[in-house]
């Protein structure tokens, strides 16, 4: 269809959205409209009459604070009259060619208002003057400081010596309010155990705290929680995918997106990686592992500006680091805050691979985004570097010893984790003035001292009196408005704390969980008695023409390219019964030599193993090192799939295939990229290791291998024409590289780490499942930094008649009726000590006995699982 | 939470006094604030109840609503040739012919709007979910915030009709299991409104009964003795301290919604083997039909908005990439007598007049059109032949953006209505009153008594209930 045909038969609006100039037209699809306040008029207020008219300013006595001020008018009286823009004075001004009332006056640094901003003007006025509700022109009366400060303590108050403590009782006396009362030592010891592994005491954990008579006995409970790094992992793991918008199956359509951090980010909480090297990571990824945080997420198409990945990043960065709202100005000037347009872009631009032009609310500007960072006082970015120098800067910049807000809004993010409120709060806004400066300032300035260690901070903050004393008992809701710290607050358990919880009550856990990472730390006796065997091996070439005639070798003529394997390795035959050799030779064709194509290009091969197994494994797990890049792993047709049943570390992938394997003959199969021909000969090593009911086994990548151009299909079944005629070929010992040797350590640890039982399951390494999401747990799309602390009515409903939990219950039930009770009251007695970490009062005796009946059975056991998990003084951390 | 401004009906308010406290205080401070000084002035609501039959996968208006030259089943014929792949059937309504396989939907059509002008931007490549979170929030992923779905929006700002029925049910689309799953997830939500407005989810009609039931192995007096004991134990707790905290009355006042939800009567509506014989059979026995059956039965009881799906799964139902023309009729098969059937039925019980129904979907359908003319989607045709050789080249097999038949009955809306208009020609393009999304919400929410520009405040911005507060109604669709 022409054009001009279009022109005749379609209305405007239609032309408008076919011919699409605009560039990020996603979101075009709104109507227009009167002129919208905060995209069309503050922009024509800020440019011209803002430097007069505004803030403190009120020439000739007018104001455009706010609509209230612009309404009252000045010195001449009324400036608006609402609706009717010819009658205003103020639009009389700026039309007026009069040197002595034109607006702005002539002498003025503003332009003249072009003539479409006046029509908007008019428009708006017309309208009815649309003010955005709570808009103000007026500077917000605090700025948060920038650089660090250090904080002289007060004395401190008796024994009460904690820095923190020093400040907060000086705060409390200055503001007329008691101490807050002491926590008993089992309340301290629940809170503790579920602030900072997660996880309740269990019974005779609280039992030994109890008898403890050492005076420091608490701050000994602290250091010894932050010292089980598996658990503390597991449980900050939650907080932290939920800051860096992390999870184990995510939205995500385009190359980079939606790539999971969790192997980074599990290893640097086992490890305790300080704050600023992990920040440094994100930001400048040295290896991919830690790259999809600033990769962002993209969806198939076209974006709106403000959500391309670039600018997704200055977002992501500001949010999470900086506790800084970049999202109102990555499409204009901020109406709520200092950040304006230029400043989200030039964030971007660092990020930008190219040169990045600024859109104003989705419509591109000719105005190219310099690379530069928010706090120039610190330093800047050069512009000219290339982007991984420039991310570098900035990762330097960031973490720079005097950029007080980074420290600031991490230190401020924990004291909310463990105290239930932030000191600025909410926490994503660092620009709202604390309760306490000293007590944020302090912390910040204690947390970069020691290194930015996050564990330091939350010892810190876990032996203070303040961490130590009740929860105060709220009448209403208080987050936000004017606030005085009195006490600690109670915290709703998270989705993961519950189920953690509920697992730990009943037993039933699931069994394996989601999150591709190796947990804990490989058994050090496993690692010293792993040793390896394989060989680093290669297809032998591709047959030729000549190689296709009836004499083409056979596999007994193959076997000389063996002998390039290293001498010194141990063959096949060691580690492999003799029935491997009859799987191989059953394999070899008959007649025919197979029918391959040497003209198509091949990018792929394929390798395999046949053996036979004399009963299913008890054990397998394997380990795989390639050069090239892999792209399939079958075992017997089934397909492994990456960050599922294969798990990447160190350059490494292990696999526990134990299901996979059977009695008789089994088949691996590895397909492999090639590399170019001019990048070097590559090698691929396995090794898998299986304990069978006599003893062990080994399969080994050696000259027993057989390869093929031919690829298997998904079921791991050799197709295409030729599939008949597919013959197998022998490999060839891989030129040795220096990486060979390099990862071998790494191989050694991480087959011995599969092969190390891990820790029981752990809800934050589960995706995300209903019940899950019921209670709270978040599509980590954005970044998420507070969970509801509210239950609510839905939620109460999958808690009250949910599958999922009636089933753990009901088999926690089976399970804790096995065990031995002297009484239903003994039972209560234990259930609730390890719940809510006290025995039940003699009243609840009686309520349990109601449900529990004369004696133990599943049903009354489960019911009071259900009512003593429903308490809120369960599902309330205290 | 600054208080609610003009509530034309006052049931949100009633609701909130009489059973969730909670709620209210979930949105004193921490949730997001309603901007009500913009002089937000809701309008009168033409319904009460929204029921949206959602098409999902694409349904194609040329084989539904809006017939086009019709070219039978041929080999070797060409596919530009053909517009439609079923012939044009006779409505209750003189100018109004739909397809055939529609035949029952026919016969009521003299109740519907029929809107053909429905449009959407393709953004630049098509990705069914992607386009489904357009159409459910009004806004295009990704957010800066999670939007809610147009059900959180009604749960939100009006709230239930009977307080023991979730506002916002979602009724037919698992959510685990089938591709782009975490992309549906994405947009079946109540996004920063927070759960308490989120969707009920009964992806099984024929189990949405359990999920209002007593867990399996517990009749009826286990459940209340649990209950019982349950507020026993609470009440006998020797820590009074937090007898009175907020928090801890805000759970145990969700907790007793639930219980009372539980063990109340109207938990029969959830139950489809409840209805009567006779009745159920008009239903047909598909998914889709047995959903349409449950909706109306919520409705009946005061659910306020019921989404029925046909569901999505990447290549199935309507989402037709090959064999479009056999698929499309068992799709029709599915919907139509379900859709006639729950008109006449809420016609029956007078409910037809304050309950809006739309039958939708996110884009529609074309032999040859990917997106719209000028569009740079790729095209996702599993056969790309010229010539129709075999069946499975019959059908509108891409992804047409540029105008959609859209179906409303009740609610306000006039009857026996047709609005706007598709180019004769491919490409087959609204090309009279074109609707965009933010005015199709519009609509719906002026329908429902809701400003198109409420808006809330979520991290010191507004955020409309239509794109930028812009959206507008279509008058010319109301009676």
């Amino acid at each position: 269809m022409s054009s001009s045909l279009q022109r005749r038969l379609l209305p405007a609006s239609i032309l408008a959205a076919l011919l699409g100039a605009q560039p990020h037209s996603a979101a075009q699809d709104a109507p227009k409209a009167a002129p919208d306040f905060s995209h069309d008029i503050v922009p024509i207020l800020r440019e011209h009459c803002a430097a007069c008219h505004t803030g403190d300013k009120k020439k000739g006595g007018l104001s455009m604070n706010s609509r209230g001020d612009l309404m009252a008018g000045g010195e001449n009286g009324k400036a608006i009259v609402s609706g009717k823009s010819a009658e205003s004075r103020f639009i009389k001004a700026i039309l007026s060619t009069d040197p002595d009332t034109q607006m702005p006056p002539p002498d003025a640094k503003q332009k003249r208002v072009p003539a479409e901003k006046i029509a908007l003007l008019k428009a708006w006025i017309d309208d009815g003057m649309k003010w955005q509700d709570g808009f103000t022109f007026k500077k917000p009366a605090y700025e948060p400081p920038l650089k660090p400060r250090n904080v002289a303590l007060p004395a401190a108050h008796g024994t009460r010596t904690n820095p923190l403590d020093r400040i907060l009782d000086a705060y409390l006396a200055q503001h007329g309010k008691p101490q807050p009362q002491p926590l008993g030592d089992a309340a301290f010891a629940r809170r503790v155990h579920l602030d900072l592994i997660g996880l309740l005491p269990e019974p005779e954990t609280l039992a030994q705290f109890a008898k403890d008579t050492a005076p420091d006995k608490r701050a000994q409970l602290v250091r010894a929680l932050l010292a089980r790094e598996t658990d503390y992992a597991e449980h900050w793991l939650t907080f932290w995918n939920d800051l860096l918008r992390n999870d184990y199956s995510r939205v995500g359509f385009g190359p980079g997106t939606g790539a999971q951090i969790t192997r980074w980010l599990y290893d640097a909480l086992l490890n305790n990686k300080h704050y600023d090297v992990m920040v440094r990571e994100l930001i400048a990824p040295p290896t991919p592992d830690s790259a999809g945080f600033s990769a962002g997420l993209a969806w198939r198409g076209t974006v709106s500006a403000s959500q391309v990945r670039e600018v997704q990043f200055a977002q992501s960065i500001s949010q999470a680091f900086l506790g800084i709202n970049m999202k109102c100005a990555s499409c204009h000037d901020s109406f709520v805050d200092r950040w304006k347009l230029t400043d989200a872009y030039s964030l971007a631009a660092i990020y930008s691979n190219a040169p990045l032009k600024i859109a104003r609310c989705d419509k591109e500007t000719d105005v190219v985004a310099q690379p530069a960072w928010l706090f120039p006082e610190l330093g800047q970015i050069k512009s000219d570097a290339p982007q991984p120098e420039r991310l570098k800067q900035l990762a330097a910049l960031m973490t720079h010893p005097e950029n007080g807000r980074f420290s600031r809004t991490v230190v401020n993010r924990l004291w909310h984790r463990l105290m239930g409120r932030g000191i600025a709060h909410p926490v994503d806004a660092m620009q709202t003035e604390p309760w306490s400066a000293d007590l944020l300032d302090f912390l910040a300035a204690d947390f970069f001292a020691n290194g930015c260690d996050l564990k330091r901070t939350l010892e810190l903050i876990c032996t203070s009196q303040a961490y130590q004393s009740r929860a105060v008992v709220r009448q209403k809701d208080d987050s936000i408005g004017a606030f005085v710290f009195t006490g600690p607050r109670a915290k709703r358990m998270s989705a993961e704390q519950f189920l953690d919880a509920v697992w730990q009550l009943t037993g039933s856990y699931p069994v394996a969980t989601d999150a591709p990472v190796l947990r804990a730390r490989p058994d050090s006796t496993l690692v010293k008695n792993t040793q390896l065997s394989a060989h680093w091996i290669w297809e032998s070439g591709e047959p030729t023409e000549n190689s296709e005639t009836p004499n083409a070798p056979g596999p007994a003529d193959t076997k000389p390219a063996a002998k390039n394997l290293n001498p010194a390795a141990p063959k096949s035959a060691t580690t492999l019964t003799g029935k491997v050799a009859a799987a191989d030779a059953s394999t070899v064709p008959a007649a025919k030599p197979a029918a391959v194509s040497p003209k198509k290009e091949r990018t792929k091969l394929v390798l395999r193993k046949t053996f036979t197994l004399a009963d299913t494994p008890v054990k397998a797990f394997g380990v795989l090192g390639q050069d090239a890049a892999g792209s399939q792993f079958l075992v017997n047709g089934a397909a492994f799939q990456l960050d599922r049943q294969i798990i990447r570390t160190r350059g490494v992938s292990v696999v526990d295939f134990k299901g996979a394997l059977r009695k008789g003959a089994n088949e691996i199969m590895m397909v492999v990229e090639r590399p170019s021909s001019k990048q070097p000969v590559p090698g691929v090593f396995f090794e898998a290791h299986l304990q069978m009911k006599s003893g062990t086994e080994a399969i080994v990548t050696d000259e027993s291998w057989e390869w093929s151009p031919e690829l298997p299909d998904v079921k791991g079944k050799i197709t295409g024409p030729e599939v008949k005629n597919v013959r197998w070929l022998a490999v060839t010992a891989a030129p040795p590289q220096p990486r060979h040797a390099e990862i071998r350590p790494a191989m050694i640890e991480a087959l011995a780490h599969i092969s190390t039982p891990p820790p029981l399951p752990r809800a934050s390494l589960m995706k995300c499942d209903l019940l899950q999401r019921a209670l709270g747990r978040p599509n980590r799309e954005q970044i998420v930094s507070t969970r509801p602390e509210d239950l609510t009515t839905l939620e109460a409903l999958d808690l009250a008649n949910g599958p999922a939990l009636a089933g753990a219950l009901a088999s926690g039930a089976a399970r804790l009726l096995a065990r031995k009770w002297e009484s239903p009251d003994a039972f209560t007695h234990w259930l609730y000590t390890f719940a809510v970490a006290r025995p039940p009062a003699q009243p609840e005796l009686e309520g349990a006995r109601a449900l529990l009946g004369p004696t133990l059975n599943t049903q009354g056991i489960e019911d009071l699982l259900w009512a003593v998990c429903m308490l809120p003084e369960f599902q309330i951390i205290r | 939470m600054n208080p609610l401004p003009l509530d034309p009906q006052n049931t949100r308010r009633d609701f909130l006094k009489k059973l969730s406290a909670a709620g209210i205080a979930a949105m004193m401070a921490r949730e997001p604030r309603l901007l009500a000084a913009a002089g937000v002035k809701h309008p009168k609501p033409t319904a009460d109840s929204c029921i949206l039959l959602w098409m999902a996968g694409g349904m194609a208006a040329p084989d539904t609503w809006d017939p086009k030259r019709y070219l039978p089943f041929e080999k070797g014929l060409e596919v530009r040739e053909m517009l439609s792949t079923f012939p044009a059937i006779d409505t209750a309504v003189d100018n109004i012919k739909i397809t055939r396989g529609l035949e029952n939907v026919a016969k009521v059509m003299d109740r519907a709007t029929l809107i053909r002008s429905a449009v959407q931007p393709d953004l630049g490549a098509i990705l069914h979910s992607r386009h489904q979170y357009h159409w459910h929030t009004g806004y295009v992923p990704p957010q800066t915030v999670a939007a809610p779905h147009i059900g959180a929006w009604m749960a939100r700002v009006l709230g239930p009709r009977n307080p023991v029925i979730p506002a916002f049910i979602n009724i037919g689309q698992r959510l685990e299991g089938v591709g782009e799953s975490e992309e549906l997830k994405s947009f079946t939500t109540a996004g920063f409104f927070g759960a308490e407005f989120g969707p009920m989810n009964l992806p099984f009609p024929d189990e949405a009964a359990r999920a209002v039931r007593p867990p399996k192995g517990m009749e009826g007096s286990r459940f209340e003795n649990r209950y019982r004991a349950y507020r026993r134990l609470i009440d006998q707790n020797p820590n009074r301290d937090f007898l009175s905290d907020y928090q801890q009355e805000s759970m145990l006042r969700s907790m007793d919604n639930a219980q009372r939800l539980l063990a109340s009567k109207e938990r029969d509506a959830f139950d489809i083997t409840l209805e009567p014989k006779g009745s159920a059979e008009n239903y047909g026995t598909g998914r889709f039909g047995r959903g349409c059956m449950l909706a109306r039965r919520l409705v009946e009881s005061g659910a306020r908005f019921v989404e029925v799906t046909t569901e999505y799964a990447p290549f199935q139902y309507w989402d037709t990439h090959k064999d479009g023309h056999e698929t499309a009729a068992k799709m029709k098969q599915e919907i139509d007598l379900p859709i006639a059937t729950l008109i006449r039925d809420l016609e029956l019980r007078n409910l037809l007049d304050r309950t809006l129904v739309i039958v939708a979907s996110e884009f529609s359908r074309d032999a040859i059109m990917e997106g719209k003319p000028g569009s740079k989607a790729n095209d996702q045709a599993t056969f790309k032949v010229e010539r129709i050789e075999e069946m499975k080249h019959y059908g509108l097999h891409r992804h047409f953006t540029g105008g959609t038949s859209v179906v409303m009955f009740g609610g306000g809306m006039k009857r026996g209505f047709l609005y706007g208009e598709t180019a004769p020609e491919r490409p087959l393009m609204a090309i009279q009153d074109p609707v965009s999304i933010a005015e199709m919400h519009a609509t719906i929410f002026t329908a429902m008594g809701i400003s198109p520009k409420t808006a809330f405040e979520i991290e010191n911005r507004p955020f409309y209930a239509t794109q930028d507060g812009l959206g507008k109604p279509v008058k010319a669709l109301f009676a």
